[in-house]
Formats: C-alpha cells, structure tokens, sequence
C-alpha cells in the first residue's frame, strides 16, 4: 500500500513537472547555482525463475538525481587555476529491497588548470579510457554490473572512485596520472537480485549463496595507480596504458573453507589505436594481464595471467542506422600449469576466449525515437546477452525508455550463461530538468 | 562550303570561350559565397538556438554554442559544438575536424560517463541533432560534389543550379541557390527530390553585418514532405577570438574551454 502511494506521487509529480513546460532548471542564489538533474521511475518485469529475493521483478525504483557546478572565485588563484567544482548526487527509493532509500554521491570534485600543460581533478569523479564499445581491457575502473544487467541507464555502468587525476600535455605526448587511494570494487552479483554461478553452491546461487567477499585493508600500500600516455598522429589516436591495483572483480579464492573470495593484485599493460578506416572507425586494443600473485599461474585459487585483445569496428550506414563489430579474444597465459594444478572436483576454464558483439542503432521520427540493440555472442562459450531498447523523446524532458536484458547460456558457469535466469524486460519514464 | 565550316568552327569556338568564361563566373561566385557562409574571419564563435516544430506543431529546443577555427581558408576547419539544452545533453561536446578531401574526424564527449567517443559519420546528409538542417548545412557542402549553373542573375543576386556528380550519395537531385550580389551571402537553398519536387527549402531570414563580415542571424530550414521546420537563431556571433588549435582536442573535450565559451 504505501508502496502503491509512494508510487502514485512520483507519476503525478512526473507528469506535473512536464506539463508545466516551462520549468526549466532550478536556480538557487544571486550568483545562478543552478541545479539540473532529472526524475524517473524504473520498473523491471523478471522473465526468469531462480532463488533470488523477489521473483515478479529485479527492478523497480525512484530516482531523483540533481547536479550542479560553479566556478569559485574567492581568491584570485583559484580564478586563475580556473577552478571548478562539480557535484552530483543521486536519491532513490528502491522497492526491491522493501522501499529502500539510497543517497549517493556520483560526483564532487575540484577541477584546476595550474598550467598550460597541467590539469588537475580532485575529489569523486568517474574515469574512463579505452576504445571497446561495452568491453573493457584497460579500463579497470570500477564497474557496477548489477544496475547493468537489471536496465539502468549506461551511466550507472560507471562508478565513480575518489581518486586524484592528473593530466599533463605537450605537443609530442599527453599523460594521464590516477591515483586512487582506496579501492573500490565492481557491484557484481551477490544472489539477492540477481542470481549468479556460485562454485561454492556448485551452481547457480540466488539468496542461498554464502561466500564473503574480503576487501583489501584500507591502507597506502593498496593504493591503485593508472597511467595513460596518448597523442594524436592526424587522424589516429593512440595510447599506452598502465594499471597498477587489484582485480575489480573478486577472481581469487581466499579461503575456501570459509568461502572466502577477494580481490588479487592485478597489473596490466596495454595499447590502443583508433581512427578512420575501411570507410568507417576501426579501433584495437591490448593488455597483458600480470595477476602478480599467480605470476606462474599454477596457484588454482588465484586468476591466470593473461592477454586479451580487442578489434572494433563502426560505420555509418546512412539514413540514421549505424552499426557497431567488435572481437575480443582473451588467452589464459599459462594454462599448462593451471592444468596441472586443478584438484578433480575444480571447474575447468578453457585456455581461449572468443567474444563477439554486435550494435545496431537506428533513428527514426526526426530522432526522436532510438531503436538500439545490442548483442554478445561467443562462439567459444556457447553464451551471449541480447540488449535490445527503444527510447523515445515524448518531449525535449520527457523520455520514455523499454528495453530488455537477455543474456543465455549452454553451460551455467560462462560469463552470461551463469547469468540466464535474471532475463527482463524494463521500462523508464524520466522527466529531465 | 569551306567558309562555311570555318566560319562554323569560329562561332562554335567563341561560343565555347563564352560558355567557360561564364561556368568560371559561377565557380567564383560559389567559392566566394563558401567563404561568406562557413569562414568568415580567422575563427568565430556563437550560441545557437534551434527551434524545431513538428508537423503537429510540438517543439523541441536545442542549445548549444559553436567554436570554429579555420586551418585554411575555403580548406580544412574544427568545430567545437558544446550543448546547454535540453537537459539531458547538457554539457555534452561534439567535436568535427572538417577536411575537404577526406571524411570529417568526430568525437563525441559524454560527461556522466567521461567517455569520449568516435564517431563514424561519412553520411552527411543526415539530420542534425534532428532538426531539419543536415550536416552539410552546419558546416558546408564541399564545392566539388556538384556542378554549378548559373540559372539567373536578377538586380541582387545570383540563382545557382547544383547538380550532384554522384546522384547516389545524396537524397536531392539538384538544389537551387541564391546568392547575394553584395555581399556573396547564399540567402535561400532550395532542394528538390528525386521526382523534381521541391522538398525542402533553406532559407536566410536576418543578416547582420559583425566585425565587418555580414552574418546570418537567423535561419530556418523547412521541410515540406514531413511539414515541419527548424529556426536557428544565432547570437553573440564574434570573429577572430584568437582561437588556439589544441582547444579542438580532448582535452577541453573534458574540460569545455570557459574562456571562449562564456563571453
């Protein structure tokens, strides 16, 4: 009952600000803060059967997000640094979890231009770097997989870090410089919304699932560090990249009496290029993955290293439909002593990974209305993940979104096998101010 | 018999000499009209409000403010596109390096991911940011795709028929454009269809003259198929900033380049 009514406010109050047509932005003080951000209302219908908390829906939610910015000038360095400050936080009511609040804070940071050839950006942001399109090899800033595979809007794939960046640019070379003192880890699924391989359940595991995920210890040593070099030869771009922290993802078993996963030290090198070609943009991309405590790769509990390479391409084909190939292949490093090492009862990986996506995006009704999908597919696992959606602009603040997650799979254990049973089909109303 | 040839080759060749003189006169006035359009100054700077209304008269706004930077003159130019509305694509960056003998480079910077984009856009007859102009009517059309004639030279201006060398690369077969004697301002497009119908019309509705260079201050774009059109208001139009190469690069995709934007 009080969630039909909580729900009811949020429609009137959604359709009550987009038929007053001209509010526009809010505006707090003399100085023109203005405060922009939008209203939505989320609702993800499940397809699927499996243990997790709620079986009707894995997805249904308020959201208020707002955002500002403002260029302070209380003393004339910070006006001659061109300081600027961004915030932006986000406050929702999650039904899945009963009516939940959540409050969180996506961005406030202090961006400063000491130099010509130095910028810096302290404080909560979201860093991004690489050229796949949904895959990522050298990216490894934290990724919330969870508000992925359940229908969020893309940006809440990206979590942001507290972190410091700092940038540094010459005619012959760019660098960018992150530090990030604490780790933080991708949101991956834990059983409560979305079901997921649990080799400690010896399957798929919903609520049942018991494993902790241990951290690592909050101190200087477990700092993270990544560095991107980058320039420009006309047309192309291209980079080299260096990653020093952990495995976003929890790919090492602690203690498996205690079920005990956590997150290895991980250092990755890459390259990458992107720019014109075959009539459209072709990009490639590299990194060797050091998993430094399993360097040999002969400890069975802790990630192989290994070397993933990625090939996109993307073409406009006219008349507002583009399409979007890409091949990523990934090698377990020293697969022979990983063979070695495995006990009876281990779940065997393979040594190859081939993984091949697939976006089409057409526009139709003066673009007002955006038909995309989205489609993994790898021949080598036998799985995939089909991201279909339509979104339409009801008007320049109002936007209708469906969509549908639909990732399957010949064995349970695959990245989008495993992940079979949290299939849905979703719809967003957001009214944007 | 024999004067008659000569006299034959003589008229036919005068009459050639006179053809070319005149196809020359046309070639000019669209280089100069190029000019006039798309590279007034060394660099410019404007903000934008289009005004797009629907055949069931909806509209939608968008604004933006334009940086462009021109390497050569009638040759290769950047654009810094940086959006304010709607809200959903505020502080969102286009960016277009325009080359006249290659395909255009674009990027495309989305703030809530910090994510710069590449972006694969070889058809530039597309809507832009689905208003009635297309690509090619925000950052011109190359001169060589088509073939000009001059149709009319009333008192002011001068009436262009342009025919596409490649009639499959485009969805009009020919527009006419007319061109202001004084100042070489095109001040109307209008585009027909493959049947010959007229289907859209681009149209000068305000110039002004700014630092010297006569400028369009409003224009609109109308689109009889679908009937709906677009209004582009240009204001704070200024020329020769002083505009830097490297403000045309990723970094001020990610961090919009204050200084030039808030004048």
């Amino acid at each position: 009952m009080v969630r039909a009514i909580r729900t009811i406010i949020i429609a009137v109050l959604i359709f009550g600000f987009s038929s007053g047509y001209a509010f526009a932005a809010l505006q707090i003080g003399k100085n023109g803060l203005t405060v922009n951000g939008f209203i939505e209302n989320d609702f993800g219908l499940k397809l699927g059967h499996d243990i997790t908390k709620r079986d009707e829906f894995n997805f249904f939610e308020q959201r208020l997000q707002l955002k500002t910015k403002t260029y302070p000038e209380w003393n004339s360095l910070l006006e001659q640094w061109m300081a600027k400050i961004e915030a932006k936080a986000d406050f929702s009511i999650d039904e899945y979890y009963n009516g939940r609040t959540n409050a969180d804070l996506r961005v406030l940071s202090l961006g400063l231009a000491p130099a010509d050839w130095l910028d810096l950006k302290i404080g909560r942001q979201v860093f991004t770097w690489g050229t796949g399109d949904y895959l990522f090899i050298n990216d490894l800033f934290p990724k919330d997989y969870v508000s992925f595979y359940i229908g969020r809007e893309d940006e809440y794939l990206k979590k942001p870090n507290d972190g410091i960046k700092v940038s540094f640019y010459a005619d012959t070379l760019n660098a960018d410089f992150i530090l990030i003192p604490v780790f933080e880890p991708n949101t991956v699924f834990d059983g409560q919304r979305l079901s997921f391989f649990d080799s400690f359940q010896g399957g798929i595991a919903g609520i049942n699932s018991d494993r902790h995920i241990i951290g690592p210890a909050k101190n200087p040593e477990n700092a993270e560090y990544a560095l991107r070099f980058y320039r420009n030869f006309e047309s192309y771009e291209t980079a080299l990249y260096v990653f020093r922290g952990n495995y976003p993802s929890p790919r090492g078993y602690l203690n498996e009496m205690n079920r005990e996963l956590f997150y290895p030290r991980l250092d990755v090198y890459g390259l990458s290029i992107r720019g014109p070609g075959l009539g459209g943009i072709v990009n490639a991309e590299t990194g060797y993955y050091n998993s430094r405590q399993d360097e040999a790769g002969d400890n069975r509990l802790i990630e192989n290293p290994m070397f993933k390479f990625l090939i996109g391409y993307s073409k406009d084909l006219g008349n507002d439909l583009s399409l979007g190939l890409q091949y990523l292949f990934e090698q377990t490093l020293e697969y022979d002593n990983y063979s070695k090492a495995l006990l009876p009862a281990d779940f065997v990986w393979d040594q190859y990974r081939h993984l091949n996506t697939l976006r089409l995006t057409k526009l139709y009704k003066s673009q007002t209305l955006r038909a995309n999908l989205f489609i993994y597919f790898s021949p080598s696992d036998l799985d995939g993940y089909v991201r279909p959606s339509l979104d339409y602009d009801i008007s320049d603040v109002l936007k209708l979104t469906f969509g549908a997650n639909l990732p399957w799979g010949e064995d349970v254990y695959t990245e989008f096998g495993q992940t079979e049973h949290n299939k849905n089909i979703y719809t967003r109303l957001r009214y944007s101010f | 018999m024999k004067k008659f040839i000569l006299l034959g080759l003589i008229f036919s060749s005068v009459f050639m000499f006179n053809q070319k003189s005149f196809a020359q006169t046309v070639e000019e006035i669209i280089s100069k009209a190029n000019l006039a359009a798309y590279y007034a100054g060394n660099d410019g700077r404007s903000e934008v409000t289009m005004t797009i209304t629907d055949s069931q008269s909806r509209i939608r706004k968008r604004v933006f403010q334009i940086l462009r930077m021109d390497i050569e003159d009638a040759g290769q130019q950047k654009y810094y596109v940086y959006f304010s509305q709607p809200a959903d694509v505020q502080d969102m960056v286009y960016m277009v390096w325009k080359y006249t003998d290659k395909d255009d480079d674009r990027w495309m910077y989305l703030p809530a991911l910090d994510l710069v984009r590449r972006i694969a856009a070889t058809d530039k007859r597309s809507s832009f940011v689905g208003s009635n102009f297309v690509y090619e009517d925000i950052s011109g059309r190359n001169l060589d795709l088509d073939t000009h004639e001059m149709l009319a030279s009333p008192a002011d201006v001068y009436i262009i028929k342009n025919t596409p060398k490649d009639a499959g690369s485009v969805e009009f077969s020919y527009y006419i454009i007319s061109i202001r004697k004084d100042n070489f301002l095109p001040v109307k497009a209008e585009y027909f269809d493959k049947q010959g119908k007229l289907s859209r019309v681009v149209e000068a509705l305000e110039i002004k003259e700014i630092q010297g260079n006569p400028s369009v201050t409003k224009s609109k774009a109308t689109d009889l198929a679908s009937n709906s059109n677009t209004v582009i208001d240009f204001s704070n139009i200024k020329y020769d900033l002083g505009l830097e190469a490297d403000i045309f690069s990723e970094r001020y995709l990610r961090r919009p380049p204050r200084k030039w934007l808030e004048q």
